[in-house]
């Protein structure tokens, strides 16, 4: 399994909070031109795979962000390949001159397994650090060293930390069977946690544990299964006759709505984390399926067709008022809301191919965000609402691709192999 | 006697029951079939606990030793029924169908079976489990009406998870919305 990295993150200067001086827009309009540098080797015999690793993640999670223009590094002067990395060493004369507001350097060193990286943040215009941080760990590290400075960097320019050091949870086929597996946000350390040579569909992250909670047809039913990501620990939540799908945590993860059909129709209903059923919340001849949880936990967003074809409704958990949510499309589908906004991302069915769209809690303001070739199904936000996580068939087999909020910056990000499907993005990974 | 009886009503019914199919669209013999063989297999073979030394084999016959029909047999005399698209109505000709394999569990009143029910690819994961469950339980339900006992059958969906023909196109996908019928042993 991955293991946790001790990162020794040593904020060196205290630095004044920089977001007021740097000026954050939404993704897609005026970026921020930024100087990204490879990063210098501390000893005499240099590893330059560990850099164009560090290089190349960095490069990756802040192109995704959208925040940026990067500075061509063809036109990089001497200071990028001095070691300096006081602000009183930095030749920021240098770095205005190529046009950069902001400027990443840092240096490496390793020691047998072991590596020290310094990741430096500079504002160029006012000539300061932003922030510094160490990270002490292994060379397998590496590439996650580089995630949580790239979370960092946002956290330092705009006040809310990136998610690139979490993970990304999917359904894959390549073993012949649909297992659910665990990867990082840009698709590299792909692993499968289930062997279960059934059916596995539709894991959800654990809000407050590295567990994750899945439906599985491991003993013929499809029952709801939790595991515990480290340990490998599986358990058997809810095996009721019938279904038990589709099955949400409530963002503190004290419970968990989900579709059940044991008293004979898929109605919602509210579970303890123990499996104890606490509240039945439909009760009708319809389908109710896919609830997903508002940020305060107060409504939930869901699929019903009791107008009709499947639609999404919002219900209100305290006082049961039920709105229907998209007056338009005859198919759809998936909903997840946004995680501190009344945003709500959900697909529709057109033409025999779905698009993601996002709307907002008050039915107001639908967007689309996908077109072109390829079913695009399944989207969920990233855990700061930036991205969003989806599967596509665009490529011909179905795999799990990220964009950015407003629908810009698609990328394809699960490894080859099988059809890939079903992705959850977890919290914050620490 | 009364085994003998029994017996030769069973191979009426089969006789009768084949006349009725020669004269049906030609099934093919896919999958469903095999699988239902392994079924057989594994209840033969896989009772005795591990290492206790005695292997014991017998082969699997269409019949077993009380004369019943086997699984294979079962799954052969059991046609499945197909649905229109996110719909989980019975259509004449399901109705139709599900009559010919009404008579087939009343001659049979030890055979139990298990409905799948099953969605073509189009919509939601999520919602294709609850319509696979609701064609499934339509047909349990039709069934019952026509006098076969709830408990001998069950129902489960697979959505839109077991295609019969994986291709993306409209003949696939009608092939694919259906119930099936197992044999539960």
């Amino acid at each position: 399994m991955v293991r946790a990295f001790t990162a020794l993150l040593l904020l060196l200067t205290l630095a004044a909070p920089a977001a007021a001086q740097i000026e954050i827009r939404a993704p897609g309009q005026q970026t921020i031109p930024l100087a990204l540098t490879q990063f210098l080797p501390r000893e005499v015999t240099p590893r330059p795979e560990v850099a164009a690793q560090i290089d190349q993640v960095l490069q990756a999670d802040l192109d995704l962000s959208g925040l940026f223009s990067f500075v061509d590094p063809a036109a990089f002067l001497g200071d990028a390949r001095r070691i300096g990395l006081l602000s009183s060493e930095v030749d920021f004369a240098e770095w205005r001159l190529l046009g950069a507001e902001v400027l990443i350097k840092g240096t490496y060193s390793v020691q047998g397994d072991n590596l020290v990286l310094e990741a430096r943040l500079f504002d160029v215009v006012r000539r300061r650090l932003l922030d510094g941080r160490r990270y002490v760990g292994r060379v397998a590290d590496a590439r996650q060293m580089a995630h949580t400075f790239a979370d960092q960097i946002l956290k330092s320019l705009t006040g809310i930390e990136g998610p690139f050091n979490s993970k990304i949870a999917y359904i894959s086929n390549a073993t012949g069977h649909k297992e659910l597996y665990i990867m990082d946000v840009d698709g590299h350390n792909s692993t499968r946690l289930t062997d279960h040579r059934s059916i596995v569909l539709n894991p959800d992250f654990s809000p407050v544990s590295k567990e994750l909670i899945f439906t599985s047809y491991k003993q013929t039913n499809p029952d709801l299964y939790r595991k515990e990501i480290y340990s490998g620990r599986e358990a058997r939540l809810s095996g009721r006759e019938g279904l038990n799908i589709s099955a949400r945590y409530r963002p503190d993860g004290r419970e968990i709505a989900l579709t059940l059909s044991y008293q004979g129709n898929p109605d919602l209903y509210l579970m303890g984390t123990d499996g104890s059923l606490s509240r039945r919340l439909t009760q009708d001849w319809n389908i109710d399926v896919d609830a997903t949880w508002s940020p305060a936990a107060d409504r939930l967003a869901f699929i019903s067709d009791r107008q009709g074809g499947p639609h999404v409704f919002v219900m209100d958990l305290q006082g049961g008022s039920l709105r229907r949510l998209t007056p338009s499309g005859t198919y759809n589908a998936t909903p997840d809301w946004h995680p501190k906004d009344e945003r709500i991302v959900f697909t529709r069915l057109e033409g025999g191919r779905f698009d993601i769209y996002t709307i907002r809690a008050d039915g107001s303001d639908e967007r689309r965000l996908t077109f072109g070739a390829g079913s695009k199904e399944h989207p969920r936000w990233s855990h700061d609402g930036r991205f969003i996580v989806y599967s596509s068939t665009q490529d011909g087999r179905k795999a799990i691709f990220v964009m950015r909020a407003d629908g810009t910056g698609a990328r394809r990000i699960s490894p080859g192999g099988g059809e890939a499907s079903h992705p959850a993005w977890s919290g914050p990974w620490r | 006697m009364s085994r003998f009886n029994q017996i030769m009503r069973m191979a009426l019914v089969l006789a009768a029951l084949s006349l009725v199919f020669a004269g049906c669209a030609k099934k093919p013999v896919g999958t469903d079939a095999s699988q239902a063989g392994l079924t057989d297999g594994r209840v033969a073979g896989d009772v005795s606990g591990y290492g206790d030394g005695s292997l014991r084999e017998s082969a699997v016959g269409e019949r077993d030793a009380y004369g019943r029909p086997g699984a294979a047999d079962i799954a052969a005399a059991l046609e499945r029924i197909h649905f229109e698209y996110d719909s989980y109505t019975l259509s004449q000709r399901a109705q139709e169908t599900l009559t010919r394999n009404a008579a087939y569990l009343r001659a049979n009143p030890d055979v139990k079976v298990l409905i799948e029910g099953h969605t073509d690819e189009r919509g939601s994961d999520e919602y294709n489990l609850a319509l696979g469950e609701r064609r499934a339980q339509a047909v349990r339900n039709y069934l019952v009406t026509l006098g076969i006992a709830a408990e001998r059958l069950s129902v489960i969906s697979y959505g839109e998870e077991l295609p019969l023909d994986p291709a993306g196109n409209e003949d696939a996908w009608a092939k694919n919305r259906r119930a099936e019928f197992k044999p539960v042993l």
